[in-house]
């Protein structure tokens, strides 16, 4: 008894203390980030105070317009992930051969651990006016010049974007797929349902908490963007990342503070729903095992 | 029966169609690797070998080697705590929770947070605060990635060890190690990937060193890209490309020995 005591207490330091710290290093920095945004820029500097300048400077002025374009490109950009990351999820829980199914997996996933700007910097050269696509295009007849629409425009980004973060959301809405009972699929079947009531009533309310987390994934990925917009939506196509990055340019700490936080404040908040609606072990049961 | 073999080309036909999509921006810097007019005078590889004559790019892979280096053995370790405490205590969601918050914040809110964090600290940008930031970031990755594995170990075994009169520390390294040790591997490499192929985050708390994403980076933010940076971005996706390869290997080894 007196062992397992120190044994306990052991174990407490050893897993706990490196825990706590890895724990600090991620709160800290946020917490540290919100108290800025409140404090007074000062020259190159800045100095603690309890002021809402940064926050009036950017929610009053052309910011905003920033702040209203993120978050409809991260919603709408968000659905379009959905709905094609949704299907490719579905097909390798239902379709793939139980045995191909890692495989396909990785196939999703290294184009994903490519280093995305690499690969934004790549789409700039297929879209561009002397690109593949339109050369083609035009060698084909299809259309007498360029396009140029292709490249530093919303169509471009929005490629950007999803061809950036879809690949990681196949994973939690795959999880959620594949963890559903069957038992639930057959009973539908026997009670006389169409295979399209089937997934509309069962199986997709099921699949729910991997969507909604592939959905803040990419939300909260787009919303924060910086190089996407810079590099497929041309000059002045701002995105918040951006906001954010050309506070840094002029040394405004306070106001990328502020802008930061309430990127991170609106995650925070999508998490604490999520975390209210479902149950995370649900979700991670298969990973977690039966704790 | 038709009809079903029309879904199942249509099918997969959408997922060729989503692999080319995600495939398809991994050929333009290799084509462009060969192109400019170095090419012409140097030879084929002339952009290849540009990048050696570049001190400042050389300084830059040393830092991205170091800082890789500490990523792929802190994240891994860090990981595997965690995910003991996980399984030793019973507030799994707590801990999961803030493991995996990294994963929904922001790349420029998470630099910028934690470069405001070191700088109140008062301590200046070095390789350490630039692998701090990437094991955050690679940490959840290596967790999940670690979490998956030892699910897979039956807890019998420890038990049985410990009746056999081994302590807490010989049966995890007897007993579990051996085990789980393909999936320590595996977070190892993957977090190798994660810590090459991360850049916005790097480029807020690096203070003057450069990785080599972070000088492509800035290089393009300056003055644009040239065609040996193009060769560079050839070399990192082949290196990524190599490592995931790895990565499979290690995974197919550990599955076909069960």
């Amino acid at each position: 008894m007196k062992l397992s005591r120190r044994f306990a207490l052991t174990r407490l330091l050893v897993l706990g203390l490196p825990l706590l710290v890895t724990a600090a290093f991620i709160v800290g920095p946020l917490l540290i980030t919100l108290a800025v945004s409140f404090w007074r820029k000062k020259g190159f500097g800045m100095e603690p105070d309890f002021i809402l300048k940064s926050y009036e400077l950017f929610f009053g002025g052309p910011r905003l317009e920033v702040l209203e374009r993120s978050l409809w490109v991260a919603v709408s950009s968000t659905a379009i992930m959905l709905l094609i990351a949704y299907p490719v999820a579905f097909l390798v829980a239902n379709r793939v051969r139980a045995d191909l199914t890692r495989v396909v997996l990785f196939l999703f996933a290294a184009p994903f651990l490519v280093n995305y700007i690499i690969r934004t910097f790549a789409w700039a050269d297929i879209l561009s006016r002397t690109g593949p696509v339109n050369e083609t295009l035009v060698w084909l007849s299809l259309t007498p010049e360029p396009l140029d629409w292709l490249l530093y425009s919303d169509f471009a980004v929005y490629l950007g974007l999803v061809t950036a973060y879809m690949p990681f959301m196949i994973f939690p809405i795959w999880l959620s797929l594949s963890g559903i009972e069957h038992r639930f699929l057959e009973a539908s079947w026997m009670l006389g349902e169409p295979p399209w009531r089937t997934f509309w009533r069962v199986t997709l309310p099921l699949s729910m908490p991997g969507v909604f987390a592939a959905a803040i994934f990419g939300f909260v990925s787009a919303f924060g963007e910086v190089a996407v917009s810079l590099i497929l939506g041309g000059t002045g196509y701002q995105l918040l990342g951006n906001a954010v990055s050309s506070a840094l340019n002029v040394l405004n700490f306070p106001l990328a503070a502020a802008i930061s936080s309430v990127a991170t404040g609106m995650m925070l908040v999508m998490l604490l729903l999520w975390y209210r609606l479902f149950d995370i072990r649900l979700f991670l049961g298969k990973i977690m095992g039966r704790n | 029966m038709g009809r079903l073999r029309g879904m199942n080309i249509l099918a997969w036909g959408f997922l060729a169609l989503v692999l080319l999509f995600l495939y398809a921006p991994l050929a333009p810097p290799f084509i462009k690797s060969f192109g400019g007019p170095n090419v012409l005078t140097g030879g084929l590889l002339a952009n290849y070998t540009a990048i050696l004559d570049d001190a400042r790019l050389l300084k830059a892979v040393r830092v991205s080697v170091i800082v890789g280096l500490m990523t792929a053995v802190i994240a891994p370790l860090l990981a595997l705590l965690a995910a003991q405490a996980v399984r030793s205590w019973r507030r799994p969601r707590l801990i999961v929770g803030i493991l995996l918050l990294p994963l929904f914040i922001p790349g420029i809110s998470m630099g910028v947070a934690t470069a405001l964090f070191f700088k109140l600290l008062g301590i200046p940008p070095t390789l350490f605060t630039i692998a701090a930031v990437q094991v955050l970031w690679a940490l959840p990755f290596a967790f999940l990635v670690i979490l998956t594995v030892m699910a897979n170990f039956d807890q019998v075994y420890l038990e049985a060890a410990y009746m056999s009169g081994a302590g807490p520390l010989r049966a995890f390294f007897q007993i579990e190690l051996p085990q789980i040790h393909s999936g320590i591997t595996g977070a190892a490499v993957f977090s190798l990937i994660i810590s090459f192929n991360e850049t916005i985050r790097t480029a807020i708390v690096q203070g003057g060193h450069n990785t080599v994403q972070t000088y492509i980076w800035s290089h393009y933010q300056q003055i644009g890209l040239s065609p040996s940076m193009y060769a560079l971005m050839t070399l990192m996706i082949g290196g990524t490309l190599l490592l995931l390869g790895l990565l499979a290997f290690f995974d197919w080894r550990s599955r076909t020995r069960d």
